[in-house]
């Protein structure tokens, strides 16, 4: 909590022979995060690796099965787990097995490749003949004639022609069609009158016979090519179907081997050792040596080495199952440092909190709660499943907070009781505006601006306690006290500027100091106290960076810019109020008086509208409070404290999703 | 106000009238303002994007950014009505 896993680099260095079952062993407990080696010329004796005997093998039969999963449309990742086949079992199948499939699958590919290409063909030809079905010549008459020139082509509208000639008009093709033979002395004259009717030649397809029989035989090819691919589709899915589950054994086998295979290339070796140097979680450091001396039988050497420098030590996540999910908007920003705090669990409180607060409304709250589990079923992958996970927490939120605010879909949350429906008073503020027929409880804005200002400045004061904190850890000696100093700094400058306004002006729900006696220049206790906070904070600020000063004016800013959780909030109220009065209130209550059929219409347009306005505000609602709530912690309280960039921690491994080693 | 005949009320209401009107240019301005700015951070954006899909995620956010301009309209509109 709060701070990564905590991290051990160790030294592993092993005769060649033992390079086998090391790393072997090493891929099965997927723990350790291999340091790549890179060769330095003050070490000449040690040089990259090389690969394990059977690299080039497995990678090209990985790159079958690839070939064959894409052809089938196989995707291992979308792929449900049916059941783990052992890998001795895989390996088997892969030698009697799989060239069969790879064989099968290959003529088909090939199969439908000609298929297509030949549909290609003939619906290309049927094409070019089509013009011609609506003109009573045979093909061969279009062509192989010495005094006579021909022209057929699409044009714009009939001609008439005044030299002899034969000519045939139809437009019952699209762009019409034209064919007019006349003698070669008067084709220039004919051509140009042609022309001026827009005229555009179109080849004569090379072909004999009547155009309608040469039409519906290329037709008929074009069907019988189409009938063949659907066979051979037909055939693909009936592998995929039976050999999903082994194709992606495969995989994932053939894939851990390359991988195997492929790890000396990330270590350093002499003639008869290689030494490699990695990270692994403490927790997990003796057990993996253990393990590692177990099968070499001793012929081994494992050192700790020291961590000479932070900020090349892998990071993984250390955070309550409730929290983990968020990693995933901290990822979005950038990976915590070893050497920093990770805020991960504090995000994970606190986005809910701002989400709810925009987007408090039961009605709301539920449908995104719906939908998110709704979700769940079909979204697969890590990514996805994460962000309904956050999703889910704060939309429970959002209908804690709507029954706070007593608000569902904008009207105000109502129960049954023995006299009827009775309205629930909102628990918290009201954030009920005055638009239509809604009940006109003053809206207490001012009290819930107040109330973010406050979560502001707590949220500012916390990221800048731990940027106190942090500043320990990025710099030493001279500079850590500097920056320790600058954040006080920025402390007393922002609490500095609110004990003078409190000094000043009566705000409520803040302190209000105006009473106290004056001391000195006009000034009171609290307005006297402030100033010096004020003017030793700006100091404090100074002495690190004088140019900082110039971002003084954020601390109002960005204290003012957590208003957002009511304003936003408000606009979704306003929003979802006006939908109803519209909906309700103008289009279906006046119906209801008297009802007739032209009202039965109205009062369908009228839900037509409520449903629309609601779907649009939520899905408003959920872009609004997810990306404002999460901005809120990248921009005001990141740029407090955090830094990021750490490297993501990928241990050399797999987990096996579809094969089980025995 | 002692000539032309207000009333006292004709005063308030013509007030109110100012305030809301106050309220709307809050609002109105800033949302322009905040349009434009959006306008750029969102072509960039969107070519990013093309460019690299895992990218969506922190230029959405970027493109909020400017947000900012119009909640402060927001926020000073709703206290000049309430």
């Amino acid at each position: 909590m709060l701070r990564p896993e905590e991290m051990l680099r160790l030294l592993i260095a092993a005769p060649k022979g033992e390079i086998d079952i090391i790393i072997k062993e090493l891929y099965r407990h997927n723990v350790y995060h291999i340091e790549d080696f890179v060769p330095e010329s003050e070490y000449e004796e040690l040089s990259i690796g090389h690969p394990l005997p059977g690299a080039s093998d497995a990678a090209a039969t990985l790159i079958k099965v690839r070939a064959i999963e894409n052809a089938c449309g196989i995707n291992p990742d979308k792929v449900e787990i049916a059941e783990k086949i052992p890998v001795s079992k895989v390996r088997a199948m892969i030698k009697t097995d799989l060239p069969a499939i790879q064989k099968q699958v290959e003529d088909l590919v090939a199969t439908r490749s000609r298929l297509e290409a030949c549909r290609k063909e003939h619906e290309q030809r049927a094409r070019e003949l089509e013009p011609f079905v609506a003109i009573p010549l045979d093909l061969e008459l279009y062509r192989g004639y010495e005094r006579f020139t021909v022209f057929v082509g699409h044009i714009s509208h009939d001609v008439s022609i005044d030299v002899p000639h034969e000519k045939y008009f139809s437009d019952r093709v699209d762009g019409n069609v034209i064919v007019v033979v006349v003698p070669n002395e008067h084709r220039e004259e004919v051509e140009r009158t042609l022309l001026d009717a827009r005229f555009q030649a179109i080849p004569v397809p090379n072909e004999t016979g009547s155009p309608a029989d040469r039409l519906k035989a290329h037709i008929d090819k074009v069907e019988e090519a189409s009938r063949g691919i659907a066979e051979v589709d037909q055939k693909l899915t009936e592998i995929r179907d039976g050999y999903t589950n082994f194709l992606v054994a495969c995989d994932e086998l053939l894939t851990a081997d390359v991988e195997r295979a492929e790890a000396p290339l990330r270590f350093a070796t002499t003639e008869e050792t290689f030494i490699s140097e990695g990270w692994v979680p403490a927790d997990q450091a003796d057990r993996i040596r253990a393990a590692l001396e177990k099968v070499t039988d001793g012929r081994i050497y494992i050192e700790e080495l020291e961590i000479d420098d932070p900020s090349r030590v892998p990071v993984e996540y250390k955070n309550p199952s409730f929290a983990s999910p968020t990693q995933l908007l901290i990822d979005l920003y950038a990976r915590p440092q070893y050497s920093e705090i990770d805020p991960t669990l504090m995000v994970a409180i606190v986005f809910p909190i701002f989400f709810g607060m925009i987007l408090g409304d039961v009605g709301y709250g539920a449908i995104l709660l719906v939908t998110s589990l709704g979700l769940r079923r079909i979204v697969k992958g890590e990514g996805g499943t994460m962000l309904l996970r956050v999703l889910g927490y704060a939309s429970v939120s959002s209908i804690i907070f709507g029954i706070l605010y007593s608000e569902i879909f904008g009207s105000s949350l109502k129960i049954p009781w023995f006299t009827g429906w009775i309205e629930v008073p909102a628990l918290f503020f009201n954030r009920h505006l005055n638009i239509g027929t809604a009940s006109g409880h003053a809206p207490q804005i001012i009290e819930l601006m107040v109330l973010a200002i406050w979560i502001g400045v707590l949220h500012i004061t916390l990221g800048r306690i731990l940027g106190l904190v942090n500043a320990r850890m990025f710099h030493r000696g001279k500079h850590a006290t500097k920056a320790a100093i600058a954040n006080l700094g920025w402390l007393g400058t922002m609490w500095g500027i609110l004990l003078m306004i409190w000094a000043f002006y009566a705000i409520p729900l803040m302190p209000d100091l105006t009473g106290l006696p004056v001391v000195a220049m006009g000034l009171n206790a609290a307005a006297l106290l402030g100033a010096v906070l004020l003017v030793a904070g700006i100091l404090g600020i100074a002495q690190e960076n004088p140019l900082e000063l110039v971002e003084l004016p954020t601390i109002i800013s960005h204290v003012l810019s957590y208003t957002r959780l009511v304003a936003v909030g408000l606009s979704s109220v306003a929003i979802a109020m006006v939908v109803n009065y519209i909906a309700i209130g103008m289009i279906i209550e006046p119906q209801l008086e008297a009802i007739t059929l032209s009202g039965v219409i109205m009062i369908i347009m009228g839900i037509l509208v409520l449903l629309m306005g609601h779907a649009l505000n939520t899905a408003l609602g959920l872009i609004g409070g997810g990306l404002h709530s999460i901005r809120l912690h990248y921009v005001e309280f990141f740029t407090k404290f955090y830094k990021g960039g750490g490297k993501k921690y990928n241990p050399f491994g797999m987990k096996l999703k579809f094969t089980t080693e025995e | 106000m002692v000539d032309v005949g207000m009333t006292l009320e004709m005063v308030e209401a013509s007030q109110m009238g100012m305030k809301a009107i106050g309220a709307a240019l809050a609002v109105g301005l800033t949302g322009l303002a905040s349009g434009i700015a959006e306008m750029t951070v969102g072509s960039a954006a969107v070519g990013a994007t093309a460019e690299n899909r895992d990218v969506f995620g922190l230029v959405l956010l970027l493109t909020v950014i400017p947000e900012t301009i119009v909640i402060f309209g927001l926020v000073v509109a709703l206290l000049l009505l309430f």
